[in-house]
């Protein structure tokens, strides 16, 4: 799922920020070495989320067993959406919570054996490829309807790809934009010209890409691209009041505090083999740190029963008394997330291999894992893919597993070898509480090690303009990643090939390997969903032997509910809690 | 009201006025005794610390009665102000007995009119209507000599000048035409010609109204010019008393004396010497023994057995005049006489 | 008293104007790019002009100022927004929300936080510092002295997870603390509030206490509060009339810049309260590099105390009349 800078920022530094209020003067910090007491979740689970068939993708959604329909599900979360038009949705939390008014092309459903599949969702399945991957073809159900009680249109379909292009998009994903031909000349819809790589035949749309994109399909899945309808596209204003096409419609909304949703009468289930639709309601209330929402669910009060989150999860402060309590903890799902957080090494700098492994043997992957919280939050990394995402390889190339709190010795060895003994490092870390933390005990491992670390602060809200400037002057720092859709593309594409250096770029490694670029630009044209992800898996590996990153961790969600919220579990599409599969319990 | 009226108006009889601090007991006044006739002025002279104005605040009530120990009689017009409640004193403060401060600008409520604050008293005491308070407010400015009387009633005490704040200070103490005015060294803050003016003023109205005053001050010069009858203090005691004449011309203590002695002539040489008394004044938490003035007197020798130290010297009034000292009267008159015969003009 | 106000307001502008400026200055003092915060994940450089256009970032920053200026007084033009009527305070650069209308939709939750809690911190810091003033020395003052320290040392977060819990959670006495319009529903407003309203209080009305106590002290050992009682008043006269006249004026002071501080957003409250006012909306600013609402939230709090000032002045001046020359 998709995980843009901001998300980043809430995830690790604006939440970080709250705590840093909370714990700063409260006394104890996010930390403390006696959360090893807390179960681990080690050994998670690989998804393979395969593409599905026309069958798989025919409404109705199949029924969750026990649930019932009515009620209100409520939620309590820290922020508010600032974007609900799709074209502008590329944080989780926002694609999350439009997943129930919202439909795309294609979609992932969840299946009760935890497993998850690519389907069509308006359409009729999850498309046609041919030259290659170079041209898609989707057709669209019938019978699909916008709010409105209006028939889903060919030309709003068209119009939801168009305006793709309009000046005011910046912020969801770019995927179209690039690759649809004549994309780099077209401004959008609104001046009457339309895309001709778009075409319209009957109920059917092709695509026309300018290069071969396999799993275009997988990419038309993301919340990016749910479909907007052309006479009631409000352009700017949309972003406040999208239209719906989903079980649900927008009921009520006060910015910064709530959102509403309520039923909408036309959406066929029979058209939707996604999403059931039990709650008559969703209430969604913003404003709540996670030490506050989680105090609630403890306490399981009145309407606090029928409640869940969606960003928020359990409070640090709070992890140790939840997950060691069996009552509460059956009130918690977790789940091993498809964001990986690591340290790229700046290879413009540091051009030595032995100097970069040698790093990587000395990390202090559990020492930093303590201070964020112990294994209850967080799984140590040996590679650049999570678990869960497909495609992963299970490898540890420097003893990440075996030596967890770092092997200094065998660092000193390579630099040794190297005849780098004393390399200085120049390590950038943000104001945080925790980051302040992690920098000193990285600064003493590596220093163990035979490094001389230079630690560098930096403001948050400059952090990263600054590490992304290619002359930055660091040699590590803190970064993380997701994948937009399923695969490795959009991990390894970004961030890793030699084509997407320059100032505000992904590659903040500055790694330009021939051999890697060559296998990425490959990998990225495979057909076959399982040898496509083989390659990828290969991939992480070369990158990991060119040593051009060291892993840090992978971060483990804990969302906690309300002791009245029926099948909570987790869309391992949407990288979420699955809010179509809730339903309130009597 | 009359002016000749001779009757004891106010009676002290061995007032004892005693603070307990954090490092003991100190003695402010110990055993003080004066009568005051209507009409008649009788002006305490003292250093500061003397104790001459926690008397006066005494005879008002005003002292802090959870850190001070009062014993003895204070009989106004025959009723004892240490016995009577805080109700019956509220009743005759400001309307039979008033006092007029030292410093009018702190003195006065910065907060409100001259003429309400005038007026307030004279409200409280007689119940008039907020109009004829006033009425009254500006006939006792004018009273009191200040000019455009309808017109400053409405102004606060920092827009006047300092001797207009005192006049107004006896204005609002004689709205109520008190019987006995209390005069804590009024004029010290003033200039000499306004010092001048208030004197006069004062005795005006006590010609008019037959008030009986005590005037404290330091100062032996406004002694003279307003006081009937003198009484010395020094370190909480009476040391002399006696008319004015009596006191200033033939002072019966060798306190008295220094104070006399020390003041400068003005037809004296400029650069003669100035003849204070030498030392400081006692401290009353830890008062000399014996006579308090002793260790600074210059006659302790000419007294047998160091009695001086030992001993506290009584005060015997014989008419009025009386003295505490060891020395005989036959001493006194030959060492005093010296000093006696160069005052005598 | 007329000329006094009119130099005070127009002092008052001039101030905020300084304020505005110092406050653009200061935002881009720091090497920062909004453009950055809003662009999505594969950002190119393209992008981020685009959005920079979009922001109305892609001038130079005295243009910028002056823009913002100008739509303050005569409103501005935006592109795929329409007019903005004048005051106008531009649109967040987070969710390209008008800034005006989401700053006026926070403040009610502020001001009630702010006037229900001085009501209650006025209240019982007044009272308890007059009682202790009166008993100065007695048991009542030394209580009084002791619990205000106490409190006053106290720390919003630590008591009020601590009163949510043992109120909310533990004894079920209080609902959740929450927002209900006084117009809607006047029983609902106070009581949803109650629980902040009285954490808040507990550590301010100390300040009070204390403060109260001293001037009262201060001002009953004064020479007119003396000449007061020897004129024969009753205590309650003497102790309401004079001395209470003379130790207003400090407290009246520090009042103001109390409310108004709290007027600007009680940030740690909010926070601990999950209530959606002013102080939260001023720190998600700040992490967003979100000028059009920072600037915002920063001229309301700097007009809410340079207001409160000129008030706390003119009262002042009410209280004690050798001001009013000035």
């Amino acid at each position: 799922m998709s995980f843009s800078r901001r998300n980043f920022l809430i995830a690790t530094g604006v939440a970080a920020a709250g705590t840093t209020v909370l714990s700063a003067c409260g006394g104890s910090g996010g930390g403390s070495s006696s959360n090893d007491k807390v179960p681990s979740v080690s050994g998670a689970k690989t998804m393979n989320i395969p593409v599905g068939t026309k069958a798989d993708s025919t409404g109705p959604a199949p029924e969750v067993p026990g649930a019932v329909k009515g009620g209100t599900i409520y939620s309590l979360d820290q922020f508010d959406m600032d974007h609900l038009d799709p074209a502008q949705i590329y944080v989780s939390t926002e694609g999350a919570i439009t997943r129930p008014i919202l439909r795309g092309l294609t979609g992932y459903k969840i299946d009760d054996k935890g497993g998850c599949t690519l389907i069509g969702d308006v359409a009729t399945d999850a498309g046609t490829m041919k030259d290659g991957g170079k041209t898609w073809s989707f057709t669209i159900k019938d019978g699909i309807k916008w709010e409105d009680g209006a028939d889903l249109s060919m030309d709003d379909v068209r119009h939801t790809f168009e305006r793709l292009f309009a000046s005011f998009v910046t912020e969801g994903p770019r995927y179209v934009q690039q690759w649809l031909v004549g994309g780099d000349k077209y401004k959008g819809p609104y001046s009457g010209k339309s895309l001709d790589s778009i075409e319209i035949d009957g109920k059917t749309i092709t695509f026309h890409l300018t290069e071969a994109r396999a799993d275009f399909n997988y990419t038309l899945g993301m919340p990016g691209y749910g479909l907007v309808p052309k006479k009631h596209d409000t352009k700017e204003q949309y972003d406040k009041r999208p239209f719906a096409l989903g079980p649900y419609k927008i009921g009520d909304r006060k910015i910064g505090k709530s959102l509403t949703y309520v039923r909408n009468e036309h959406w066929d289930p029979k058209t939707d083999a996604m999403r059931n639709a039990y709650p008559d309601k969703y209430l969604f209330q913003f404003g709540y740190e996670t030490v506050a929402s989680t105090d609630r669910y403890i306490a399981d009060k009145g309407n606090d029963q029928y409640t869940m989150s969606i960003f928020n999860e359990v409070a640090p402060e709070r992890t140790q008394q939840v997950l060691t309590n069996a009552t509460l903890k059956k009130r918690v799902l977790t789940q091993v997330d498809t964001v990986t957080y690591y340290w790229p090494i700046n290879m413009t700098r540091i051009k030595d291999v032995k100097v970069r492994q040698a790093i990587n043997w000395a990390w202090p992957h559990q020492q930093l894992q303590t201070i964020r919280g112990g294994k209850a939050t967080s799984e140590l990394a040996s590679t650049i893919l999570s678990p869960v995402t497909p495609g992963y390889e299970h490898f540890d190339l420097y003893g990440v597993e075996t030596k967890p709190g770092g092997d200094p010795a065998k660092a000193k060895a390579l630099l040794k070898e190297a005849g780098k003994v004393g390399q200085k490092l120049v390590i950038a870390y943000q104001q945080s509480d925790n980051a302040v933390k992690q920098a000193v005990a990285i600064k003493n491992a590596l220093e163990a090690a035979g490094f001389k670390v230079v630690n560098k602060q930096v403001d948050k809200t400059t952090f990263y303009t600054q590490i992304g400037k290619i002359d930055n002057g660091y040699d590590l720092f803190a970064a993380g990643w997701s994948p937009d859709w399923p695969n490795g593309y959009s991990v390894f594409f970004p961030c890793w090939s030699g084509k997407n250096i320059g100032d505000g770029r992904s590659n903040y490694a500055q790694l330009n390997d021939p051999t890697v670029n060559k296998a990425i630009d490959q990998a990225s044209t495979i057909a076959d969903t399982k040898a496509a992800n083989k390659a990828w898996g290969a991939i992480d590996k070369q990158i990991m032997e060119l040593a051009a990153v060291v892993p840090d961790y992978h971060s483990i969600r804990n969302w906690m509910y309300g002791s009245k919220v029926g099948n909570v579990v987790y869309d391992a599409g949407n990288t979420c809690v699955a809010l179509c599969k809730l339903y309130v319990k009597k | 009201m009359t002016s000749t009226d001779q009757q004891i108006f106010l009676s002290v009889r061995d007032l004892k006025v005693h603070f307990s601090t954090e490092d003991g007991i100190v003695k402010a006044v110990d055993g003080l005794s004066f009568d005051l006739a209507k009409g008649k002025t009788l002006g305490i002279v003292g250093e500061s610390g003397s104790g001459k104005s926690v008397t006066n605040l005494s005879i008002l009530g005003l002292h802090d009665p959870a850190r001070t120990t009062i014993d003895g009689e204070i009989l106004l017009d025959g009723k004892d102000l240490l016995t009577a409640t805080e109700r019956e004193l509220e009743r005759l403060r400001g309307n039979k007995m008033s006092m007029i401060f030292q410093d009018a600008l702190a003195s006065l409520s910065p907060y409100h009119t001259i003429g309400t604050q005038i007026g307030e008293t004279y409200r409280k005491h007689t119940g008039a209507s907020k109009k004829e308070a006033r009425a009254r407010a500006i006939e006792m400015l004018r009273r009191v000599g200040i000019p455009q009387p309808d017109v400053r009633v409405d102004d606060y005490p920092h827009q006047f000048s300092g001797g207009m704040r005192q006049r107004a200070m006896i204005a609002m103490a004689l709205v109520c035409d008190p019987e006995l005015l209390i005069a804590d060294e009024p004029t010290t803050a003033l200039d000499v010609t306004v010092q001048a003016q208030i004197m006069d003023l004062l005795k005006d109205l006590q010609q008019e109204f037959g008030t009986a005053i005590i005037f404290i001050t330091h100062d032996l010069g406004v002694i003279a010019d307003i006081a009937d009858d003198v009484l010395v203090m020094y370190g909480g005691r009476c040391v002399e008393r006696g008319t004015k004449q009596e006191v200033l011309r033939t002072p019966q203590h060798p306190y008295t004396l220094g104070l006399m002695t020390s003041m400068p002539s003005l037809e004296g040489s400029v650069d003669v010497p100035l003849n204070p008394i030498p030392g400081s004044p006692p401290s009353l938490l830890n008062p000399p023994s014996g006579c308090r003035f002793h260790p600074r007197c210059t006659f302790t020798e000419k007294v047998a057995d160091g009695l001086c130290s030992t001993e506290r010297p009584l005060l015997d009034v014989v008419d009025g005049r009386g003295s505490a000292c060891h020395l005989s009267l036959e001493q006194r008159e030959e060492f005093f006489a010296e000093f006696a015969a160069s005052r005598h003009n | 008293m007329p000329r006094f106000l009119v130099r005070r307001v127009l002092g008052a502008l001039v101030i905020l104007l300084i304020i505005s400026a110092v406050t653009f200055w200061l935002f881009y003092a720091v090497p920062r790019d909004p453009a950055t915060m809003s662009c999505g994940k594969n950002c190119t450089p393209d992008m981020l002009a685009q959005i920079r256009h979009n922001l109305g970032i892609d001038h130079p920053i005295p243009v910028q100022y002056w823009e913002w200026l100008k739509g303050v007084f005569v409103g501005r033009d935006y592109a795929g927004f329409g007019h903005c009527n004048a005051p106008c305070l531009g649109y967040s650069f987070a969710n390209r929300q008008p800034v005006l209308g989401t700053i006026l939709d926070r403040l009610p939750l502020t001001l009630s936080l702010a006037f229900g809690s001085a009501v209650v911190f006025l209240v019982f810091g007044i009272g308890t510092g007059m009682m202790a003033a009166v008993k100065q020395g007695k048991w009542q003052d030394k209580v009084a002295s002791s619990a205000s320290l106490v409190a006053s040392s106290m720390q919003i977060y630590f008591v009020g997870y601590l009163a949510m819990y043992l109120l909310v959670a533990k004894l079920d006495i209080l609902d959740n603390p929450s927002y209900t319009p006084l117009t809607d529903d006047p029983v609902g407003w106070a009581s949803g509030l109650m629980l902040p309203w009285l954490v808040l209080s507990l550590i301010w009305t100390a300040n009070y206490t204390r403060m109260t106590r001293s001037q009262l002290v201060e001002t009953l050992s004064e020479d007119y509060v003396r000449t007061a009682r020897a004129k024969g008043l009753s205590r309650r006269n003497v102790f309401f009339r004079f001395a209470w006249r003379g130790a207003m004026g400090p407290i009246v002071t520090i009042f103001g810049i109390d409310l108004a501080t709290l007027i600007g957003g009680a940030i740690i409250t909010e926070s601990v309260f999950s209530l959606q006012g002013v102080g939260r909306l001023a720190l998600s600013s700040v992490d967003k590099s979100d000028l059009p609402m920072l600037l915002g939230v920063t001229v309301l709090s700097a007009g809410a105390i340079v207001f409160f000032n000129i008030i706390v002045d003119a009262v002042y001046a009410l209280i004690d009349p050798r001001i009013r020359l000035a």
